[in-house]
C-alpha cells in the first residue's frame, strides 16, 4: 500500500509541479497571482478532449493545438485584463478571480456538468517490482510531465529568452535598465505559465476527467506549492510540488480521503508560520 | 447647514424604506431582505477591499462560519438562535483574527491565497461532517422569531444592515480610516509616519470578517436551511462583483451594488445559469473600464459638469 | 554622545555589499550633509536608520537606545522622520489627510478638528495652505517634496531625514530652501540629516558633511575641508 500511494504522489506530484511552474513563471516575472490558472489547465483537458474525441484527431496532435491554443489565450488575456493593472496588485487579484468564475460558467454551459475525459494513449498496465500493478496511462502521465518540467528548464537555462526571464525574476528594475522589454517579456511569460497549466491538464486529464469547477482545487495546490518552495522560486515549486503529492497520497491512504486537500492547507499554514520564505525561499524578498 | 439638510434627507430615505415592504408582496419582501444580507456582506467587503486594499476570497467562508456555528448550537445543544448569532459573529471574528495575523504580516497576496484556501477547506469539512453538517443536503435550522413572519424578518435584516454600515462609516470616518487609506495607498510611506500597518491591516480583517458572520448567522436562520451554497465561491464572486460594480472603496457603492444586482438577478432567474456568466462579464468589464464602479462613473460625471459650469460662468 | 550613532553599519543585497562597516554620527542640533556619487549606499543607509531595511551587520542608536531591528513604525514613534527621493505622497488623500497621517499616530486621541487645525498649520510651514483640500497626486513635483516634509514634521521629530528634496529647484529657489531649513532646525530645535546631491546647499546648510564612496565611509569634517579633499574629488570625478 505503502509503494502505490508513492507512486501516486510522484505521479500527481509531477503534475502539481508542472502546473505550479507556470504560477511560479508568472509571479517572478510580474508579481501577479493568476487565480484563473487553473480555469486554464482545465481548458487544455476540454480542448484535447474535444480535438481527440469530437473531431477525431490524433491524441497526441490534439494536445499540441490544445496547448498551444491556451498559450494564445494567455496572451489575449494578459494585453486586455492584466496589463492596464501594472503596479496594482489588488487589481489583477480581483480582475483573475472574476475570470475564473466566467471561465467556470462558460464551461459549464458548454460542456454541462458532467466530467470530460480525453481519450488514453496507452492502455494495460505493468508489474512494478512485483509489488503492484500500475496503469500505463499513469505511466505515461509520470514520463510526459518530467519530460515537459526538463524541456522547460532546458529552456530557461539555455535560451535568450530564458535569461530574460532569469534577469527579470531577480531584479525588475534592473532588467529594464539593461534594456529588456518587460511588455513583451511579460505577454509571453504570462502566455507560458497559461501553457504550462495547459500542458498539466492536457497530461492529467485522460487519468482525472475534468469538470467545469476542478480548476479551483488544482490552482489551490499550485499556489501552495509556490508558497512551500519559496515564492519566485523555480527549482523549489518543483519540489514542493512532489512534496505536496506525496504527502496527500500518503494521507489519503492512511488517514482519511475526504480530507486528502486538508493536508494541503495544513501544510500551508505550517509554512506560513514556520518558513513564510518557503523551503527554498530567499530570506529576504 | 448642508451637513444637516443631508441627514435629514437621509432620514426620509431610510423610513421610506422601512415602510417600503407594508406595500409589497411577500416575494417582493423576500428580495428586500437577501438584498439587505448583499448589502452588509458587500459593505463589509469593501472595508477590507476598498478602504486597505486586502483582498479576502474567504468572505462567504466568514458568513459560512457564522450560519453553520449558530445552526449547530441551536439544532444539537438547543441554544437561542440570538445567542448563536452572536456565537458566530464571534467565531467568525476569532478565525479572522488567526488567519490575519498568520497572513498580513506576509503581505496581501498571502492574505489572498490563505483565505482561498480556507474556503475550499471549509467545503470540505461541510462535506465530510455529514453527521454534523447535513452535507449538500442541508442543515434545517429554527428561527429567529417563533412566528415566521417576512415583515419581521425584514426589520431585523434592516436593522442588522444599519449596524453594519454605522460600523463602517465609523471606522472609515475616525482617525483609524485614515490609517487604513494611508496603508492602501502607499504601505511603506505609512510606515514611515508611524502607521503600525499589520495591525491595521489585522483589525480591518477581523472586524470584516466578524460582520459578514453575522450577516451569514442571520442568513441562516431566515432560510432555516443552511447549505455549503452559503459559504460558496459563487457567493464570494456575487459579493465582490456587487462591490466593483457598486463602487470599490466608496460608501454608497456596495449599497447600489447589492440591491442592484440582487434584483437584477431575480429577474433574470428565469436565464437559468447564464445569470453568473452576465454578472462576470460585465464585473470583469467595469473593473477593467471603470475601476470605481457606478460610483465612480457618477462622480466623474459630475466633476466634468462642475468643471463645464465654472468654464461657462467664467468671463 | 550623538543623538544618532552607527557602528559597524554594513548591508548585503544578494552578493552585493551596498554598505560595508559604516560608522557615523550626527550630533544633537546640528544639520549633517550626507554626500557621495550614485550608488555609494546614501538612500540605503537613511533606510536602515529608518527601519525600511534591518542591517546586516551592525547597530544603530538614537538617543541612546538601539533601533536598528525594530520596525520602521516604531522607529517613527521614537523620533525619527524622513522624506523619500521618490516622493511617495498618499495620492488618493488630501494634502490635509496625508499630513493628518502623521499626527493622528502621534496623537491618537485626537479628535477630527483638532487634527485638522494643526494638519493645516505643518501645510502653512511649507506654503501648502492653498492646496490642502487638493488630492496628493495632483501636486506638481516640487509641491511633492514640499508635502513630504510637512508629513514629516507632523510625526513631531527629534531628527528629521532629508532625501535629495532639492532636485529640480533653481538656484533662487535653491537658496530659499536651505534658509527655510536652517531656520526650521532653529525653531523647532531639530537636528537634520541631509542626503542632497545640490553641493552647494549642502556646504552652505551643514555643520558637518559625511562622504560615502562605494558601501564605506570616505571621510567625514566640516564641509570646506571635505570639498577641497583629494579623496572626495577623486570618487566624484574619478581618474
Amino acid at each position: 500500500m505503502f509503494a502505490l500511494a508513492l507512486t501516486n504522489g510522484l505521479v500527481i506530484g509531477i503534475v502539481y509541479a508542472l502546473t505550479a511552474l507556470g504560477v511560479s513563471l508568472v509571479v517572478g516575472i510580474m508579481n501577479v497571482i493568476n487565480f484563473a490558472h487553473g480555469e486554464f489547465y482545465i481548458l487544455a483537458g476540454y480542448f484535447s478532449y474535444l480535438f481527440a474525441h469530437t473531431l477525431g484527431m490524433d491524441p497526441l496532435a490534439a494536445m499540441l493545438i490544445a496547448v498551444a491554443g491556451v498559450f494564445v489565450l494567455g496572451l489575449v488575456v494578459e494585453y486586455t485584463l492584466i496589463r492596464p493593472t501594472y503596479g496594482d496588485d489588488m487589481y489583477s487579484l480581483i480582475l483573475t478571480f472574476i475570470l475564473s468564475i466566467v471561465l467556470q460558467s462558460i464551461y459549464l454551459l458548454v460542456f454541462g456538468p458532467y466530467p470530460n475525459k480525453p481519450p488514453g494513449w496507452v492502455k494495460g498496465a505493468t508489474d512494478i517490482f512485483g509489488l503492484f500493478f500500475y496503469g500505463n496511462q499513469r505511466l505515461a502521465a509520470l514520463g510526459a510531465g518530467v519530460a515537459v518540467i526538463a524541456l522547460f528548464f532546458a529552456m530557461l537555462k539555455l535560451t535568450w529568452f530564458g535569461r530574460m526571464i532569469r534577469a527579470a525574476s531577480q531584479d525588475r528594475e534592473m532588467a529594464e535598465l539593461n534594456g529588456i522589454d518587460t511588455t513583451r517579456l511579460n505577454m509571453f511569460g504570462f502566455g507560458l505559465g497559461c501553457a504550462l497549466a495547459a500542458a498539466a491538464g492536457v497530461i492529467l486529464a485522460p487519468v482525472f476527467p475534468v469538470t467545469p469547477t476542478a480548476g479551483t482545487p488544482i490552482a489551490l495546490t499550485a499556489f501552495v506549492c509556490v508558497v512551500l518552495g519559496g515564492m519566485g522560486s523555480m527549482s523549489g515549486c518543483v519540489l514542493g510540488g512532489l512534496v505536496l503529492g506525496v504527502v496527500e497520497n500518503l494521507g489519503a491512504a492512511y488517514v482519511s480521503t475526504g480530507y486528502k486537500h486538508l493536508f494541503m492547507f495544513l501544510i500551508l499554514i505550517l509554512v506560513l508560520l514556520i518558513r513564510p520564505a518557503g523551503l527554498f525561499g530567499r530570506r529576504e524578498a | 447647514m448642508k451637513a444637516i439638510a443631508k441627514r435629514w434627507w437621509l432620514g426620509a430615505a431610510v423610513a421610506a424604506f422601512a415602510a417600503l415592504p407594508w406595500t409589497l408582496g411577500v416575494y417582493h419582501q423576500h428580495i428586500l431582505i437577501v438584498s439587505l444580507f448583499y448589502v452588509m456582506m458587500a459593505a463589509s467587503w469593501n472595508l477590507l477591499a476598498g478602504y486597505t486594499g486586502q483582498v479576502s476570497f474567504g468572505h462567504a467562508a466568514f458568513a459560512g462560519i457564522g450560519a453553520y456555528a449558530s445552526g449547530i448550537l441551536a439544532v444539537k445543544a438547543g441554544v437561542n438562535p440570538w445567542i448563536g448569532v452572536a456565537a458566530g459573529t464571534l467565531l467568525a471574528a476569532v478565525f479572522g483574527f488567526l488567519l490575519g495575523i498568520l497572513c498580513l504580516k506576509l503581505g496581501g497576496i498571502y492574505l489572498s491565497l490563505t483565505t482561498l484556501g480556507f474556503s475550499e477547506i471549509l467545503h470540505i469539512v461541510i462535506n465530510n461532517e455529514y453527521e454534523i453538517t447535513r452535507g449538500t443536503m442541508g442543515l434545517q435550522v429554527p428561527g429567529l422569531i417563533a412566528e415566521y413572519s417576512k415583515l419581521a424578518y425584514f426589520y431585523i435584516f434592516l436593522a442588522a444592515a444599519l449596524v453594519t454600515l454605522a460600523v463602517v462609516h465609523r471606522l472609515i470616518h475616525a482617525n483609524i480610516g485614515l490609517n487604513f487609506r494611508a496603508v492602501q495607498n502607499d504601505e511603506r510611506a505609512a510606515a514611515a509616519l508611524g502607521v503600525d500597518v499589520v495591525r491595521v491591516r489585522v483589525l480591518a480583517f477581523t472586524v470584516s470578517s466578524a460582520l459578514a458572520g453575522m450577516a451569514g448567522a442571520l442568513y441562516g436562520h431566515y432560510l432555516l436551511l443552511i447549505t455549503p451554497q452559503i459559504p460558496s465561491l459563487d457567493q464570494q464572486f456575487l459579493v465582490l462583483s456587487m462591490t466593483v460594480i457598486g463602487g470599490l472603496g466608496s460608501f454608497a457603492g456596495p449599497i447600489i451594488g447589492a440591491f442592484g444586482l440582487e434584483i437584477l438577478s431575480e429577474y433574470i432567474r428565469a436565464y437559468g445559469e447564464y445569470h453568473v456568466l452576465a454578472f462576470g462579464l460585465v464585473a470583469l468589464i467595469v473593473a477593467r473600464f471603470a475601476p470605481r464602479g457606478v460610483v465612480g462613473i457618477w462622480n466623474g460625471w459630475r466633476a466634468r459638469r462642475d468643471l463645464a459650469r465654472a468654464a461657462g460662468a467664467a468671463p | 554622545m550623538a543623538l544618532l550613532e552607527g557602528h559597524g553599519v554594513s548591508r548585503a543585497f544578494g552578493g552585493v555589499r551596498a554598505l560595508d562597516g559604516v560608522d557615523f554620527a550626527v550630533e544633537a542640533g546640528t544639520i549633517v550633509g550626507l554626500i557621495g556619487p550614485n550608488g555609494a549606499g546614501k538612500t540605503t543607509l537613511f533606510n536602515i536608520v529608518a527601519g525600511a531595511l534591518a542591517p546586516s551587520q551592525g547597530t544603530v542608536r538614537f538617543d541612546g537606545r538601539q533601533i536598528s531591528g525594530l520596525p520602521a513604525y516604531r522607529i517613527c514613534r521614537r523620533g525619527i522622520a524622513r522624506t523619500f527621493q521618490v516622493t511617495r505622497p498618499f495620492g488618493e488623500m488630501t494634502c490635509l489627510e496625508n499630513v493628518a497621517v502623521g499626527i493622528i499616530n502621534r496623537h491618537p486621541a485626537l479628535g477630527q478638528s483638532e487634527w485638522q487645525d494643526r494638519a493645516a498649520g505643518f501645510l502653512a510651514e511649507v506654503g501648502l495652505e492653498a492646496q490642502a483640500r487638493t488630492a496628493a497626486k495632483h501636486l506638481n513635483v516640487i509641491q511633492k517634496k514640499r508635502l513630504e516634509i510637512a508629513r514629516a514634521l507632523a510625526t513631531e521629530p527629534r531628527l528629521l531625514m532629508l532625501d535629495e528634496v532639492l532636485g529640480g529647484l533653481n538656484t533662487q529657489e535653491i537658496q530659499e530652501a536651505v534658509g527655510f531649513i536652517r531656520e526650521l532646525r532653529d525653531r523647532r530645535g531639530l537636528t537634520v540629516f541631509w542626503i542632497e546631491h545640490v553641493m552647494g546647499a549642502i556646504m552652505q546648510a551643514a555643520e558637518k558633511v559625511l562622504v560615502l564612496d562605494q558601501g564605506t565611509l570616505l571621510m567625514e569634517g566640516p564641509p570646506a575641508a571635505v570639498v577641497s579633499d583629494p579623496r572626495v574629488v577623486h570618487a566624484y570625478l574619478g581618474d
